[in-house]
């Protein structure tokens, strides 16, 4: 859905993103993650046409951005980190607008804007000024404007920034609700745990440049290879653990204390399920054994260098 | 293109701009100061009429003569009624259109909303149409309300219906025209500033004021470019206003008006499209194929419309417009400014490319000599066409060059050091350009009167040395150009080479890093 080929932006002399190269599959929710200024916001303002790459090429929806950008607008929502909305204008008459800009049949408009509200939950505000909505309200305003015109790709710049923990449900309630309407997104942040959970791909960049990218659980494995596990257990157990576990190849890093323990496991699920099956037969008493799923802040911690955060 | 009702631009202005309330008001408001003023200029006729009245005896005066005087008046009344809501919506739409969209894009981009509509389906064409007339539809809408009363009024002051419809006609033209140059000047600021924007406003609106004195300089078809030139004489018979001349053609102010509007206001919509939609690090306002043919075009234009009045001979005029194109090739040189990423992109496939002096991201100097020898080439033609009004000698052919090389070679010097100011970091480098430019043309004077006041020749040395004025001094018959000129004219061209190795020397290969947000 979303092609990047060798793209290249340079600011004077400051080279913001380098041979950026990018395939986003239909279908997915993307994260592009890194510090202030890897060159998020440059890639996506490329993407929606806003800014011309200085080399490079870049296709939405199979549409060249660069050759014909008015045409790959229609597949395009964008919605940018920091924005404001026309205060002077009521919430349908917002959507109303743009549903016009991005010239959607007449006959669909009116149904689209409720519809749209309805997913914003802006039901009771749809005749009040813009001016009267609170900021998380505001956010799902532009986040429903980025949707009007059911576009293929939403891409969204930090959607999340300076919104309180409400707000930020509501607005991953309302991705959602576009994820399921069959939209592609494409959504950049460096607060990381907004991506947990809900992207299904991820890419992380760094001086301009994509350090690393794939399917959210492959670039963890890359990342680390072996699966944390955790264990608890009751009682005397500690020398069965022990001489139980140390015999297996794909145990590494075990460590334990009085009745907890934690290792390293690099075989496959149904290894793992016969590794808790010979402690129980061994005796061990075990209270917990479970996978700790790294998040996707320490995947990054592991991964960024973190020169210019 | 979509018809400006259905364009989602105008129609979010109107929205917000007229609600029902606001309308009403506003409507009433036009209603209450025209009566206001319809009592105004009674009023002023009153006092004159009740004394008539009162002396009729005395004068001699029949009933059916204070009758007929009486039926005059009012018609006086509602005619200077009709002239002062004309001059009223005159003022209201144009300087509302000027103001409004002279902080269009500057205030969209200011409140990050400007993306958005970038971002959109609406082409560079739609968006400027909805914003020419969607910015200031509050002073549309008071047209429309006065419009039926002036009607009325001018009716009644027997004003015929076909100056009514010029003196519209040249309302709405006028206000195109100034919100088009409005919007071009909103495209220029990254932010809205209501002091800048209202100085800028202001002085703009001034200068198309006062343009209208140009009606007795000898290019006095210049004055149409003012909606007052055309409007005076439709409301007062008496004004002194002889009619402009096309090629000594004599033409109504109103038509030249309105073709200076549609061929001024071309090249504006031309900037303005190639911009609009453009980031505002990549905005350009023309190619260089166009900078080379506004040159062109507003050259034809001053010949076109040029009389000898105080200009009567090829030595003044010569001088005359070589010291405009002065000015024109420097406002080509700064639309031809290339941003430094297209720059950089220029010199690493410059030996890739056929003909890569003259490619659209390459230096400007040879568009600069290029529209410069069309100027030259348009002087000649231009004197050839006045020749029975300013004489012609072959001696012009060869001043006009000597001066058009002059001047080139300044004006090329100005714009690589504004394209050098651009390829450093500083802040607002093409207005720090201009003014460090500027700065040096004042300390070139300064020096100049200083040598000035120790020798005569020791200050026209310095003054042919450092400015192009050296060559403007010399006239017929000994169409002498003294040394320093030419000396003067190889230091520049030293100063060039040196800028140009300086702009090379900032070319080196981008570094990887933070970007600025």
């Amino acid at each position: 859905m979303i092609e990047l080929t060798n793209l290249r932006k340079e600011f004077d002399d400051l080279v913001a993103v380098e041979s950026l190269t990018l395939s986003i599959p239909s279908g997915e929710i993307y994260g592009l993650i890194g510090p202030n200024g890897a060159g998020k916001t440059t890639t996506i303002r490329m993407i929606c046409g806003l800014l011309d790459a200085t080399q490079g090429k870049i296709q939405v929806a199979g549409v060249d951005v660069l050759g014909e950008p008015e045409r790959a607008r229609q597949y395009i929502g964008y919605l940018s980190d920091f924005f404001s909305v026309y205060e002077d204008l009521k919430v349908w008459e917002y959507l109303d607008y743009f549903a016009h800009a991005y010239k959607m049949p007449g006959s669909e408009i009116p149904a689209r804007v409720s519809e749209v509200i309805a997913q914003a939950g802006l039901e009771v505000k749809r005749d009040g000024m813009i001016r009267g909505l609170s900021r998380g309200m505001k956010q799902r305003l532009g986040i429903a404007r980025a949707m009007i015109h059911r576009p293929k790709v939403l891409v969204l710049d930090e959607p999340a920034s300076g919104l309180d923990p409400k707000a930020r449900i509501e607005l991953r309630t309302l991705l959602r609700s576009a994820r399921d309407e069959g939209a592609t997104i494409l959504i950049s942040s460096h607060i990381l745990t907004e991506l947990e959970g809900f992207c299904t791909s991820i890419g992380v960049m760094e001086k301009g440049r994509l350090v690393r990218s794939g399917r959210l659980d492959e670039v963890m494995l890359a990342v680390t290879p072996a699966r944390t596990v955790r264990l608890q257990w009751l009682g005397e157990g500690r020398a069965q653990i022990q001489a139980g576990l140390g015999q297996l190849a794909a145990v590494s890093e075990l460590k334990l204390s009085e009745n907890e323990g934690e290792f390293f496991f690099s075989g496959s699920d149904d290894e793992l399920s016969r590794t808790l099956a010979v402690l129980i037969t061994s005796g061990v008493r075990v209270l917990s054994f479970r996978e700790v799923k790294q998040t996707v802040e320490e995947m990054y911690m592991k991964l960024s260098s973190h020169e210019v955060m | 293109m979509m018809p400006i009702w259905k364009n989602p631009e105008f129609v979010r202005h109107f929205r917000a701009e007229l609600r029902s309330k606001r309308a009403l008001t506003i409507a009433a408001v036009a209603v209450v100061i025209a009566v206001l003023i319809w009592l105004g200029c009674w009023g002023s006729r009153a006092s004159e009429m009740a004394l008539m009245h009162n002396q009729a005896a005395h004068l001699g005066f029949t009933a059916e003569r204070l009758a007929e005087m009486d039926r005059q008046t009012l018609i006086v009344v509602w005619f200077n009624f009709y002239r002062i809501l004309m001059y009223a919506q005159l003022g209201v739409l144009t300087f509302w259109s000027l103001f409004s969209c002279a902080q269009s894009i500057s205030g969209e981009r200011e409140r990050k909303t400007w993306d958005f509509q970038r971002a959109t389906r609406l082409s560079a064409a739609e968006l400027l149409t909805g914003k020419l007339f969607g910015e200031p539809v509050l002073a549309y809408f008071i047209v429309v309300c006065c419009s039926p009363i002036a009607l009325l009024a001018g009716l009644l002051g027997k004003a015929r219906l076909g100056t009514i419809a010029e003196a519209y006609l040249l309302i709405i033209s006028g206000a195109v025209f100034l919100g088009m140059a409005g919007l071009w000047l909103s495209t220029l600021f990254e932010s809205r500033s209501r002091g800048v924007g209202l100085i800028g406003t202001f002085g703009l609106y001034l200068i198309f004021g006062f343009v209208v004195q140009a009606r007795e300089s000898n290019f006095p078809g210049v004055a149409a470019l003012s909606p007052l030139a055309g409007f005076i004489p439709l409301f007062d018979e008496y004004a002194y206003f002889g009619l402009p001349r096309i090629f000594g053609s004599p033409v109504p102010w109103v038509v030249l008006s309105l073709l200076l509007y549609l061929m001024f206001g071309a090249w504006l919509a031309l900037t303005l499209l190639r911009t609009l939609t453009k980031d505002y690090d990549q905005m350009r306002s023309l190619s260089r194929w166009q900078a080379v043919g506004c040159a062109a075009f507003l050259n034809f234009t001053l010949y076109a419309l040029f009389v000898p009045r105080t200009l009567t001979t090829w030595d003044s005029f010569t001088k005359l417009m070589v010291g405009i194109n002065g000015f024109i090739l420097f406002a080509m040189g700064l639309a031809m400014l290339t941003s430094s990423e297209k720059l950089r992109v220029w010199w690493r496939t410059r030996k890739a490319t056929r003909w890569a002096l003259f490619a659209e991201d390459g230096p400007q100097w040879p568009w600069l000599v290029l529209s410069a020898a069309v100027g030259y080439g348009l002087l000649v033609w231009g004197l050839f066409a006045w020749k029975n009004e300013l004489g012609f000698e072959s001696a012009a052919l060869k001043a006009g060059l000597v001066e058009f090389a002059v001047v080139v070679v300044f004006v090329t010097r100005d714009i690589t050091f504004i394209q050098w100011c651009r390829m450093t970091r500083m802040r607002a480098p093409v207005l720090k350009g201009v003014l460090f430019a500027g700065l040096y043309y004042v300390a070139a004077v300064v020096l100049t009167i200083v040598c000035g006041v120790y020798s005569y020749t020791l200050g026209r040395y310095f003054s042919s040395l450092l400015t192009p004025v050296g060559a403007f001094e010399p006239g017929p018959p000994n169409l002498h150009f003294p040394a320093a000129v030419f000396v003067g004219m190889g230091i520049q061209l030293g100063l060039i080479v040196l800028l140009e190795i300086a702009i090379m020397g900032r070319l080196r290969p981008a570094i990887g890093g933070a970007v600025p947000r």
